[in-house]
């Protein structure tokens, strides 16, 4: 019982300090602190939406939504221009067709090309996202980007969104070639290390550390 | 408990009655590994997936029973592992970053193999390993009739009749080994596909005659009959609880998250990405992590456990 105790202790205690990263995590993110993103009110939100085919034509399109965010889903939904998609799971919604471009495909996405989805925030430069249309998150100000892309090689980012929304904040034309793009399809706010990536760390240091004590003693007393 | 398990004059492994370091109901152990499983197959995320896969080693680390070797599953969950990467590096030709290239005229492994397929096979593969390592404690921590023991009463004669038809594997496989030697033996040399027969067709039949043999020994034994003893299920005290309730409480937090909405799954095409990850998702991980902490009772070494 007393062991039983003590491990309790020992997992109250790890939970304690990762809870508390957690909570520093969110509380850096929340409303009003210097790392949260300017929210604006929720009538008149607009968006730019951004098109560029593989053939160097681009269509431009400054969308209006009600809500506070909206889903890149429902930016191009709302946008007027037609496309179709495919549903993956784990991922979201990816855009097989936009603006009749590939006019019919059977395979999505395309073996030679495709289309790369971009954000940008606030703008900020053009930002590859890693997830699906429906999992990615549009506030006011925000631009999402389409570009026809081959399917080997870094995708470019699309042309410009300034002028696509005036007065709104309008992105700058291109994220370095090749940068890393972040885990949830959205830049950071704050830029530096990511909460998660700390508290993972840390977890993983301290297990791997444990289960190297275990093989030290398992060795110990099979050796005895 | 150490060395080969010798086999009795009653023909029962002597190593059933060894002590045991399990102390930990068996039905708290599958509950844990059916909660680590989940979380580990839940999202493709390779960071959480490597936690399960630390957390399901440091528990088998502390429950492992003296004499019990980790090296055989070492081999086969890293091996499993490289062939999902080497897999997934080969057969699929997306990516951005290409680190060499195959010619086209190759059927399914020709063109361009990248960065991020290996990254994914990797990925892919760590799933394997977390859900191998998941599952281990029932083999290498538990005997056999402690995974039946641990199924719900209702489900009892199916888990006994699965085990059963498992166990007939390997002796399916040693039976063709007989036969074909034998065989050798009288002058068989393997040729064509009908030459085979002369192999197949006698290890089904002795298959089919052991299976016969033993479901008569079952039924000799009043197998189906009902319990015939008050000898006491396994209890299920304070130690289960807090291992059960941490395990599903992980694996609800890892379903919540997604049912949400939160990010939780990871695609690193067309270029590598950092795999998103969310705090509690970690915190969760570690709920998991509980049995490795908890370790088996001096009792439970001495006298293998409370339900031994």
């Amino acid at each position: 019982m007393r062991r039983l105790f003590l491990a309790s202790a020992i997992l109250a205690s790890l939970l304690t300090a990762s809870l508390s990263l957690a909570a520093a995590a969110l509380a850096a993110l929340a409303p009003g602190s210097p790392l949260a993103a300017p929210c604006a009110a929720a009538a008149g939100n607009r968006a730019a939406l951004v098109v560029e085919h593989g053939d160097g034509s681009v269509l431009s399109r400054c969308v209006a939504f009600g809500t506070a965010t909206v889903t890149g889903e429902g930016l191009l939904n709302s946008s007027g221009v037609a496309w179709s998609g495919q549903t993956f799971a784990g991922f979201g919604d990816a855009v097989c067709a936009l603006d009749a471009e590939p006019a019919r495909y059977s395979v999505c996405p395309g073996k030679d090309s495709y289309w790369a989805v971009f954000v940008s925030s606030g703008g900020g430069p053009w930002q590859l996202a890693d997830v699906g249309i429906s999992s990615l998150t549009l506030g006011n100000g925000d631009a999402e980007g389409f570009r026809y892309v081959p399917s080997i090689g870094a995708p470019a980012a699309p042309a410009s969104a300034v002028g696509a929304c005036p007065g709104a904040a309008a992105p700058t034309p291109a994220a370095p070639s090749g940068s890393v793009a972040p885990g949830s399809g959205v830049p950071s706010p704050s830029g530096g290390a990511d909460p998660g990536w700390l508290v993972a760390a840390g977890v993983g240091g301290a297990l791997a550390g444990l289960a190297i004590l275990r093989l030290v003693a398992r060795r110990r007393s099979s050796d005895t | 408990m150490t060395g080969a398990p010798r086999t009795t004059a009653l023909g029962l492994r002597a190593a059933n009655f060894a002590p045991r370091a399990a102390n930990i109901a068996p039905r708290a152990w599958l509950v844990w590994s059916l909660a680590a499983v989940t979380v580990a197959l839940v999202t493709d995320n390779p960071v959480y997936r490597g936690l399960v896969a630390l957390v399901a080693l440091d528990v088998l680390l502390t429950w492992l029973p003296r004499g019990r070797r980790l090296r055989r599953l070492a081999v086969a969950v890293l091996l499993s592992a490289a062939l999902a990467a080497l897999i997934d590096l080969l057969a699929s030709h997306t990516g951005a970053d290409v680190l060499a290239r195959l010619p086209d005229g190759l059927p399914l492994v020709g063109g361009p193999l990248t960065l991020e397929s290996l990254a994914f096979g990797g990925a892919l593969g760590l799933g394997l390993v977390a859900a191998l390592l998941a599952v281990a404690p029932l083999s290498l921590v538990l005997e056999p009739h402690d995974v039946v023991d641990a199924m719900p009463g209702s489900l009892e004669r199916t888990g006994i009749a699965v085990a059963t038809s498992l166990n007939l594997i390997s002796g399916f496989g040693r039976t063709f080994t007989e036969v074909r030697d034998a065989q050798r033996m009288r002058g068989w040399k393997p040729g064509g596909f009908r030459s085979w027969n002369e192999v197949l067709v006698p290890t089904l039949l002795t298959a089919i005659e052991d299976s016969v043999r033993l479901a008569e020994a079952m039924e000799a034994r009043a197998f189906g009959a009902g319990r015939r003893t008050s000898y006491a299920a396994s209890a299920f005290g304070a130690r289960e609880a807090v291992v059960v309730g941490a395990a599903l409480a992980a694996a609800i937090l890892f379903v919540g998250l997604r049912i949400l909405g939160v990010p939780m799954d990871w695609d690193p095409y067309p270029t590598l990405s950092s795999p998103p990850i969310h705090p509690l998702a970690v915190v969760g991980c570690l709920g998991l992590a509980l049995p490795a902490l908890l370790g088996p009772t001096a009792r439970g070494r001495a006298v293998g456990g409370r339900h031994g």
